[in-house]
């Protein structure tokens, strides 16, 4: 995306890009002219995988307001691996509804983690 | 502090220009956005905002997520016309809203440009991100710098506002991320 690497970046920092960019792949599918292929769907249940996985061990490093926000995304994360597999199993409505349904729930851990993130920076400015 | 803002230009190229700098301030922890979008208002006033194509009852989302927060954004005035004409431009599908507003409810659309006028002036395009900030001088003196000018209502008292309805209103057309069209590429 561009953006320049301007500071280090800790583990909550790159759990929010792990999700920044699940969620850009999951609307670049539904966006997607003829619809996402089976191919693109593996790759999105592999990567929603790998990024809850991340962000669940990282919960318990988290502190106060952090802790509760990276939770949220976990659950909504968890939801998006869900809706993926779904994606996978069905066809034609109930597959649009569940690969929205992704990006719905994709869009909604992004929002609790960049929370998470903003709550870790105002603690550490006081 | 969370906020609304929303940084108009006078140029659309200025406006991804504002768009990065703004990710950039997040990048380096002088603030948090939560989401950006880009909105245009052409000659004629009708709002476009740039997106991915998406899935048409989606965009009708867009469109009622535009209206309003372009409203509320425009303070206490601005919201009954923000929330009213956004119903009415929520009719549009695709990247362009109120191009194709139900002629029925026309009135509502009108009103709407005419309160919101002053956040965008047809011609002009504006940032509008969700952002965590503890201070306002970084957003402020780095779109200053490129030429925007912020406008800014806290979160709260936008949920606070009569016309808020957060299943209606939560703007889930803002992008968590830098999202550039390849059209505009910096």
């Amino acid at each position: 995306m561009g953006k320049i690497e301007t500071n280090v970046k800790d583990a909550l920092d790159h759990i929010r890009a792990a999700t920044q960019e699940l969620h850009g792949a999951i609307s670049d599918a539904a966006a997607k002219r003829g619809g996402a292929t089976k191919a693109d769907l593996e790759a999105l249940a592999q990567k929603a995988k790998a990024v809850t996985e991340s962000a669940k061990g990282s919960i318990s490093t988290q502190r106060d307001a952090a802790k509760k926000h990276l939770a949220d995304g976990v659950t909504h994360l968890e939801a998006t691996q869900k809706h993926v597999a779904e994606s996978l199993k069905s066809s034609g409505q109930s597959f649009q509804t569940s690969v929205q349904k992704a990006l719905a729930d994709a869009r909604a851990s992004a929002q609790k983690i960049s929370e998470a993130v903003a709550a870790k920076r105002s603690a550490a400015s006081k | 502090m969370r906020n609304y803002v929303a940084v108009v230009f006078d140029d659309t190229g200025k406006a991804y220009e504002g768009l990065h700098a703004l990710w950039q301030l997040d990048d380096a922890a002088e603030v948090t956005v939560h989401g950006t979008a880009v909105v245009h208002r052409d000659a004629l006033g009708n709002f476009q905002v740039d997106t991915k194509e998406t899935h048409p009852a989606l965009a009708t989302a867009v469109g009622v997520g535009v209206g309003a927060l372009l409203g509320l954004l425009a303070g206490p005035a601005g919201a009954a016309a923000g929330a009213a004409g956004g119903a009415a431009i929520g009719a549009a599908t695709g990247g362009v809203v109120g191009a194709t507003a139900d002629l029925v409810r026309a009135d509502n659309r009108d009103q709407a440009a005419t309160e919101t006028r002053f956040v965008l002036g047809a011609g002009q395009s504006a940032v509008i991100a969700d952002v965590s900030e503890d201070w306002t001088s970084p957003i402020d003196t780095r779109m200053r710098t490129l030429g925007g000018t912020v406008y800014r209502r806290a979160k709260d008292d936008v949920a606070d506002d009569v016309w808020f309805d957060d299943d209606y209103f939560y703007p889930s057309y803002l992008y968590p991320y830098e999202y550039i069209p390849s059209s505009y590429s910096l």
